[in-house]
């Protein structure tokens, strides 16, 4: 069965063969600049605060040879759509193009049962699927892995895509074992359309739009709050003086907002929201119009030092850089117990022969 | 006497639709069952029964004994030919004889070789280009090479030319004599199996009509014309399958058990394709078996 498994995939096998080795062609062909790139920049032997700068001046590098953004941004999303690509090439068509053709009946007629027969195909093919996607990952993060230490040390090069932090989106998608997840879980999902709705092309396209709706739904709403978030209350003015990165904004009426991007004593942590609170710790969105006079915004404390003397603090919910992994394993989780959940169903539903 | 397939009151729905409705019968085995009736009848959907890839709705079907597809070996004793002989399009013809050595372990390696080679099949060549006659014979093949106890052909020579049908069935036949496989194969003209089949079975919209031995079936039934009577005043185990009637005249296809003595009646004996096609009609109701006691007319 497992050879039968093997001629029939032989021709998928080498276009993701294929794609693979073309993707570590490129990254082989200019992972080495960017780690020459890191090792000049003294970033391995800094101390302190000096790291910050030195950090941020690898990334504006990086970013002025527009060729590492574009690498950088290809890679990733060919890491975040393999997943959906397999469950659709090599997923839908599994049982969906044996019910079409009516090879099921050839298929299914030799001396081996039907479980068998899916057992050895989802076991060889979802293999290789996940292999070829976390294949995909490990290569991005050996490539790319200068850049995500230099925005470990808290730089960021302005808005470009060098400032991810390993729980943006697109970042926390990519690394770790979620791409294993995923992989499995477009598979699967891919094979069971197209065991229910017996046709190749509407399978593709229903695996297609359910995948895309967990892959947004995930990160947006349930990724958050897969372990209980940290809270912590923070002066508004320690911000300003240790990251820089508080900037107050329209000061439209006297409402205002505060952006922050770095938790002081928190590197690399994953902020959640952030709210301001008044003295007796109740949520506030104006501040006291005083604030906004042009002689404080000109005094040498500021808008932010004003907002401190009023007592307005800043309230933050985060996931601190130490739960990176059990975040991984628990999103991981829940899509192999998803996958598992499928297999199931695919293994019940063929054997209720109703094909 | 050991049994092919046996079905008791099976009964497969689609959704609000009878595909096959309370259908018992028992197939010997050591015959050539020829499965007759219209489009539409319900013999894909026995066949596809009698292989496990549909399961009942109603009733249940055993075959060689056990429940179809229940385990590795009950599939190693049946071969089924689907409608349309699919095959892998992408594959070559090799490729399949391959196939079917990995997942068959009473796999004839040396007979499907042979017969591909006298069949002048090229090896090479993918399956997708072949003729409708090369792709049956192939599909053919696999069903022979895992040498099967059984043999289910679901209509076979349908889409085939009048030559490459005799071909085919020259060539199933010469295999089934061999090895002393059972054989169903179903088709809607009686005319395709007529020389090969040795017992038959008819449905009709979704129903089982008439089963039995073509030699019994044969004997028992003759066609009597005479004066024109009322049917019904015909003695008890003369059963009316077809009548027609003009002014003066009746013409009576009847099963029976024994000879018709009546002097008044001319009798003939039918043909199977005679026998098949009034069995096939929707307007002729057919009797029960044994004669009702106590009607009297």
């Amino acid at each position: 069965m497992i050879r039968l498994t093997w001629l029939q995939f032989r021709a998928q096998a080498v276009t993701g063969a294929a794609a693979l080795a073309a993707f570590a062609f490129l990254l082989a062909a200019t992972g080495p600049h960017i780690a020459s790139m890191y090792a000049a920049s003294g970033l391995s032997s800094c101390q302190g605060s000096s790291c910050e700068n030195l950090a941020r001046t690898f990334l504006q590098q990086l970013k002025a040879d527009g060729g590492y953004s574009w690498l950088y941004l290809v890679s990733v999303a060919s890491i975040l759509l393999a997943p959906a690509i397999i469950g659709l090439f090599w997923g839908a068509p599994l049982i969906a193009h044996e019910l079409e053709t009516g090879t099921s009946a050839l298929a299914w007629t030799q001396s081996v049962t039907r479980t068998r027969w899916l057992a050895v195909k989802l076991a060889v093919v979802g293999l290789a699927a996940m292999a070829v996607t976390e294949g995909l990952s490990l290569m991005q993060a050996w490539w790319a892995a200068p850049i995500g230490r230099a925005v470990g040390h808290g730089a960021s090069s302005g808005g470009s895509i060098f400032s991810m932090n390993q729980f943006s989106t697109l970042v926390f998608a990519t690394h770790g074992i979620t791409p294993l997840g995923y992989a499995a879980f477009a598979f699967t999902l891919g094979v069971t359309a197209g065991a229910l709705i017996r046709r190749t092309v509407p399978a593709m396209a229903v695996t297609l739009a359910i995948f895309a709706v967990v892959q947004i739904a995930i990160p947006l709403w349930i990724r958050p709050h897969l372990l209980p978030p940290s809270h912590t209350v923070i002066p508004v003015t320690s911000l300003e003086s240790t990251s820089g990165s508080t900037q107050s904004t329209g000061s439209s009426g006297n409402s205002f907002v505060l952006l922050t991007q770095n938790l002081p004593g928190q590197p690399g942590a994953w902020l959640l929201s952030s709210g301001t609170v008044n003295a007796a710790g109740q949520a506030v969105s104006t501040a006291p119009a005083i604030c906004f006079t042009p002689s404080v915004e000109n005094s040498s404390s500021g808008f932010v030092g004003c907002l401190a003397d009023h007592g307005i603090r800043e309230t933050i919910s985060y996931q601190p850089a130490s739960r990176y992994w059990p975040l991984q394993w628990t999103e991981t989780a829940i899509y192999l117990a998803l996958t598992l959940a499928l297999t199931w169903y695919c293994f019940r539903r063929l054997n209720r022969r109703r094909s | 006497m050991i049994v092919a397939v046996e079905a008791r009151g099976l009964g497969k729905q689609y959704r609000r639709t009878w595909a096959l409705r309370d259908c018992t019968l028992a197939i010997p085995e050591g015959h050539v069952v020829g499965l007759v009736g219209p489009n539409g009848a319900g013999k894909t959907t026995l066949l596809r029964l009698a292989t496990g890839q549909l399961t009942p709705t109603r009733g249940t079907i055993r075959v060689l004994g056990e429940p179809p597809a229940a385990s590795p070996a009950q599939l190693a004793r049946v071969g089924y030919v689907a409608q349309d002989t699919p095959v892998y399009a992408r594959m070559r013809v090799a490729d399949h004889l391959r196939l079917g050595s990995w997942l068959n372990h009473g796999w004839d390696n040396e007979l499907a070789q042979r017969r591909i080679r006298q069949l002048g099949l090229d090896p090479r060549q993918r399956a997708g280009s072949l003729s409708g006659g090369q792709r049956a014979q192939l599909a053919l093949t696999l069903a022979l090479a895992k040498q099967p106890e059984l043999l289910l052909l679901d209509e076979p020579v349908a889409s085939l030319d009048p030559l490459a049908r005799r071909e085919f069935l020259r060539s199933l036949m010469e295999a089934v004599a061999e090895h002393g496989t059972s054989v169903v194969l179903s088709s809607h003209l009686v005319t395709d199996l007529e020389r090969v089949c040795d017992y038959l079975i008819v449905l009709v919209a979704s129903q089982l009509r008439v089963a039995g031995e073509v030699s019994s079936l044969l004997a028992s039934h003759r066609r009597l014309s005479g004066p024109r009577r009322d049917p019904s005043t015909l003695p008890a185990g003369q059963d009316v399958i077809e009548q027609s009637h003009t002014d003066k005249q009746s013409t009576l296809l009847v099963r029976t058990g024994e000879p018709v003595r009546d002097p008044a009646w001319t009798v003939t004996p039918v043909s199977l394709e005679e026998l098949v096609i009034a069995y096939m009609n929707p307007a002729n109701d057919i009797p029960a078996r044994r004669p009702r006691l106590g009607v009297a007319s």
